[in-house]
C-alpha cells in the first residue's frame, strides 16, 4: 500500500512501514543481494585494488569530461550514429519524441533506463500517443501495474509473487498456466516476443559510452536489450553524459566491480557494445541509431560539492545496505533514484525545498559508503544537503528555533548548565521503569523508540562532585 | 545557443581549457598499468581449463570434440540429448556451410519460436567464461537471442585470457555494429529473486571446445 507520489516524504514513509507485505518483499531481495556480494568479493582479492582504480578512472573522465564528450560524439558520428544534446529533461523528451514522430512510430520498446525515468520517457511517449512496452522483465511488472521503479537494479522487488501472478492473470493473453515463477516467466516470454519483432523503435539506456570507439554499452541478463535494439528500424539511445569512459578495457575495469557489487555475479550474461547503425552487407540490426546526451544538472554538480556523485555506476550496493531502504523500500523516497544515491540526486533533479527530507532520511551509519565500488562518500555529501538546506532557510521553523535555541545554549556554558540542571528532573518526570516512552513536543522521536530515562545529575555536576574530595 | 554549446561551455567554465590530448591518453592508459594488481586470477592454469571452468558455473554445458570436422555429430549428439529435431538455425558462416551435415538440416535465419541455434564464436575469454560475438553479413545477432537453445563452437586456439586481451582488438576501426560477450544461458532474478533461465534469449547454453587449431 504505497502512498501516492505526491505525498509528502514522512507520509510515503509511514505508509510504506505498516505494510508488512512489503517489508518481507524489500528482505527477501536486499537480504540476497548482500549475501551474493560479499560472497563475490570474497572470491576476488584485489577488490580494493580494483575499487581505487575504478574511482581513478571515473575521476580521471570527470576531470576531462568536455574532451571526452567531443572524442564520443566525433567517434559515434564516424560509425553512422546521429548524435543529440539535451541540456534538461524537457530537451531530453522533445528529442526522442520528435524522432518517434518523425519516424511515425506506432509501438515502440524499450530496455530499461534510469535514465530514461528520470527525464521521463514513458510520459512523454504516452502523451504523443505512441505504445510503450516495457521489456526488461521487472519493468514489465510494473509497467501492468503502472507503477514506477523501486529499485534501480530490482525495479519490481516490492512486488510478491502472487501480486505478480494477479498482473500477469490480467495483463497475458492467454494467462499463464501456473504461478511459480518459472511459468509467469515463460509467460511474458511469449507475450513480449511479439512485441519485439513488431516495434518500430527500440530505447535502450547505456551503461557505459566508450569515447575512443563511439560505441554504447548495455548489461543486461535477460537478453532483453539486444532483442529491443536489432530487430526495429531505429535504435535510441538516451545516456547521461557521466557515462563517458576513455576505451572498452576502461569499461570492462568499471563492469567488474558494477556486476558484483549489482548482483554479485562476476559478469553480465549479456554485455553489448553498440556502434552506429546496420553495416552494408549486415544481416540484421537498425537502419538509423540515435544517442542522446544528457546533461539534467550534471555539469553543475560537476562544479559544485556534489563532483564525486557523478563518479556513480547505478549499481544499487548502496541502496541494498542501507538501513533506511530496507525499512520503507524505494518508492516513499519519491524521486526516481531511491536510497543513499537517490537522496543525493533527488535534490539536484527536483529541487531542494521538494526533496528537502531526504538527506535527512539517514542515520549516517556509513555502510553506503563503504559499499560503494567507486568510493562516492554518500554521507558526506547528504550532509551536504542538509547544510544547505539549512543556508537557503528550507528547514521548517519549529527546527530553525529549537536548534537556535541549542546553539544560544551550548555556546554560553554557564545557561547550558543551568538549562540541564532545570531539565534534568523534569525529563525524569516522564521515565517509566528506566526508560522515557512518552514526552511531549517529541512524538516524533517517542511514537518509534523510548529514550532511557537520564541520570539524576548532569555529567558536569558528577564531575564536579567526584573532583571535589581531591582538592 | 544550442544545447551542444550549453552543455560544453558549462564545463569549459568549471574545468578551463583542458589538457591536450595526447596528455589526457597517456593519463587514462596509465590508468590500466599493471592489470593484474586489480583483476581476479584465472580459474585454471590453462585457458580452455578456466574457460569452461566459469562457464560451467554458469549454467553453460560443455562438450569438446578434437576439430571442426566433427562439429555435426556433436550438434546432433546435442540435439538427441534435448529430445530437439534435426532441423536448426545455422549462421551463415561459410566454414559452417562447407560441412558434412548427414541427417541434420541446418537453415539460416531464425525463426521467433526457433526451437536450436549454432555459432561460432569469434574468441572465448577465459576469465569470465564469456563467449565473443561479433555482427556481419555472416552473423545475424538475433541468431543468438531468438532460439532456445544456442550450441556455440569454440576453437581452444581463440580463447584470450582476460577482458582487456580482447578489449584490445576492438578499436574504432576494428569494432562491428554489435560486440558481443556472451556469459551464460539467460537468466532474470525479477520476481522474488528466484532465478529462472531462459528470460527472453536461450535458457540453454552450449559450447563445443574444438581442440584443433585448424
Amino acid at each position: 500500500m504505497t502512498a501516492p507520489l505526491k505525498a509528502p516524504f514522512k507520509a510515503r514513509a509511514a505508509a510504506a512501514l505498516a505494510d508488512p507485505v512489503l517489508k518481507i518483499a524489500i528482505d527477501r531481495t536486499t537480504g540476497n543481494a548482500e549475501r551474493k556480494r560479499a560472497a563475490a568479493l570474497a572470491a576476488f582479492p584485489e577488490y580494493e585494488s580494483a575499487r581505487a582504480r575504478g574511482q581513478a578512472i571515473k575521476d580521471h573522465v570527470t576531470a576531462h569530461l568536455g574532451h571526452y564528450l567531443e572524442l564520443f560524439e566525433r567517434n559515434a558520428t564516424a560509425r553512422g550514429a546521429q548524435v543529440h544534446w539535451a541540456s534538461d529533461d524537457a530537451q531530453a523528451r522533445a528529442i526522442v519524441t520528435r524522432i518517434c514522430l518523425a519516424a511515425d512510430a506506432k509501438l515502440v520498446t524499450r530496455a530499461k533506463s534510469m535514465l530514461g525515468e528520470e527525464i521521463g520517457l514513458p510520459h512523454a511517449l504516452a502523451d504523443a500517443g505512441i505504445e510503450r512496452v516495457e521489456t526488461d522483465l521487472a519493468e514489465h511488472i510494473i509497467q501492468l501495474a503502472g507503477e514506477a521503479p523501486s529499485h534501480i537494479i530490482w525495479p519490481a522487488m516490492h512486488r510478491t509473487r502472487e501480486q505478480v501472478a494477479q498482473l500477469f492473470k490480467a495483463g497475458h493473453q492467454p494467462p499463464p498456466a501456473a504461478e511459480d515463477p518459472a511459468t509467469m516467466v515463460q509467460s511474458a516470454r511469449r507475450v513480449l516476443r511479439e512485441k519485439f519483432l513488431s516495434a518500430d523503435i527500440g530505447i535502450s539506456g547505456a551503461n557505459f559510452l566508450v569515447a575512443d570507439t563511439g560505441a554504447t554499452c548495455t548489461v543486461t541478463n535477460e537478453g532483453n536489450a539486444e532483442l529491443t535494439t536489432t530487430p526495429p528500424r531505429i535504435h535510441i539511445v538516451t545516456a547521461g553524459i557521466e557515462k563517458l569512459v576513455p576505451s572498452t578495457a576502461h569499461a570492462f575495469a568499471l563492469l567488474r566491480l558494477l556486476v558484483r557489487s549489482a548482483t554479485g555475479g562476476e559478469m553480465t550474461q549479456y554485455t553489448t557494445f553498440h556502434a552506429g547503425p546496420k553495416r552494408p552487407g549486415d544481416a540484421d540490426g537498425p537502419e538509423e541509431m540515435h544517442i542522446v546526451l544528457v546533461d539534467n544538472g550534471r555539469t553543475t554538480m560537476l562544479g559544485d560539492e556534489f563532483r564525486e556523485m557523478l563518479r556513480c555506476i547505478r549499481c544499487g550496493a548502496c541502496m541494498n545496505h542501507c538501513v533506511v531502504y530496507r525499512q520503507i523500500g524505494g518508492h516513499a523516497y519519491g524521486g526516481t533514484y531511491p536510497g543513499p544515491m537517490g537522496s543525493v540526486l533527488t535534490p539536484v533533479l527536483d529541487g531542494l525545498a521538494a526533496s528537502r527530507d531526504l538527506p535527512h532520511a539517514c542515520t549516517m551509519n556509513g555502510r553506503c559508503a563503504e559499499v560503494c565500488p567507486v568510493g562516492i562518500p554518500l554521507p558526506t555529501l547528504l550532509r551536504a544537503w542538509r547544510r544547505r538546506s539549512w543556508r537557503e532557510g528550507l528547514e521548517p521553523a519549529p527546527t530553525r528555533a529549537g536548534i537556535g535555541l541549542w546553539a544560544q545554549l551550548a555556546r554560553r556554558p554557564r545557561l547550558y548548565r543551568l538549562a540541564t540542571r532545570i531539565g534534568l528532573p523534569v525529563l525524569r518526570l516522564f521515565g517509566r521503569g528506566g526508560w522515557i516512552s512518552r514526552l511531549p513536543l517529541a512524538g516524533g522521536w517517542t511514537d518509534h523508540r523510548d529514550l532511557p530515562r537520564p541520570a539524576a545529575r548532569s555529567f558536569m555536576d558528577e564531575y564536579r562532585a567526584r573532583q571535589r574530595p581531591r582538592q | 545557443m544550442t544545447a551542444r554549446d550549453r552543455i560544453l561551455s558549462a564545463i569549459r567554465a568549471t574545468l578551463g581549457p583542458g589538457k591536450p590530448p595526447a596528455q589526457i591518453a597517456a593519463e587514462a592508459a596509465a590508468l590500466l598499468d599493471a592489470p593484474d594488481a586489480a583483476r581476479p586470477r584465472l580459474a585454471a592454469p590453462t585457458l580452455p581449463e578456466a574457460f569452461a571452468l566459469k562457464a560451467a558455473a554458469l549454467g553453460t554445458s560443455i562438450d569438446r570434440i578434437a576439430s571442426l570436422a566433427e562439429a555435426p555429430q556433436a550438434m546432433a549428439r546435442y540435439l538427441d540429448a534435448h529430445g530437439l529435431p534435426p532441423r536448426f538455425a545455422m549462421q551463415p558462416a561459410p566454414e559452417l556451410a562447407a560441412l558434412d551435415w548427414q541427417g541434420l538440416a541446418p537453415h539460416p535465419g531464425s525463426a521467433p519460436d526457433e526451437p536450436a541455434a549454432l555459432g561460432l564464436a569469434l574468441h572465448g575469454i577465459a576469465e569470465t567464461g564469456s563467449l565473443v560475438i561479433h555482427s556481419g553479413p555472416d552473423n545475424p545477432i538475433l541468431l543468438s537471442f531468438l532460439p532456445l537453445h544456442h550450441v556455440v563452437l569454440l576453437r581452444e586456439a581463440t580463447l584470450l585470457p582476460y577482458l582487456e586481451d580482447y578489449a584490445a582488438r576492438l578499436s574504432a576501426q576494428a569494432i562491428p555494429r554489435n560486440a558481443i560477450l556472451i556469459t551464460g544461458p539467460s537468466g532474470t532474478t525479477d520476481i522474488e529473486g528466484s532465478y529462472v533461465r531462459g528470460a527472453h534469449g536461450p535458457g540453454f547454453l552450449h559450447v563445443i571446445l574444438i581442440a584443433d587449431a585448424g
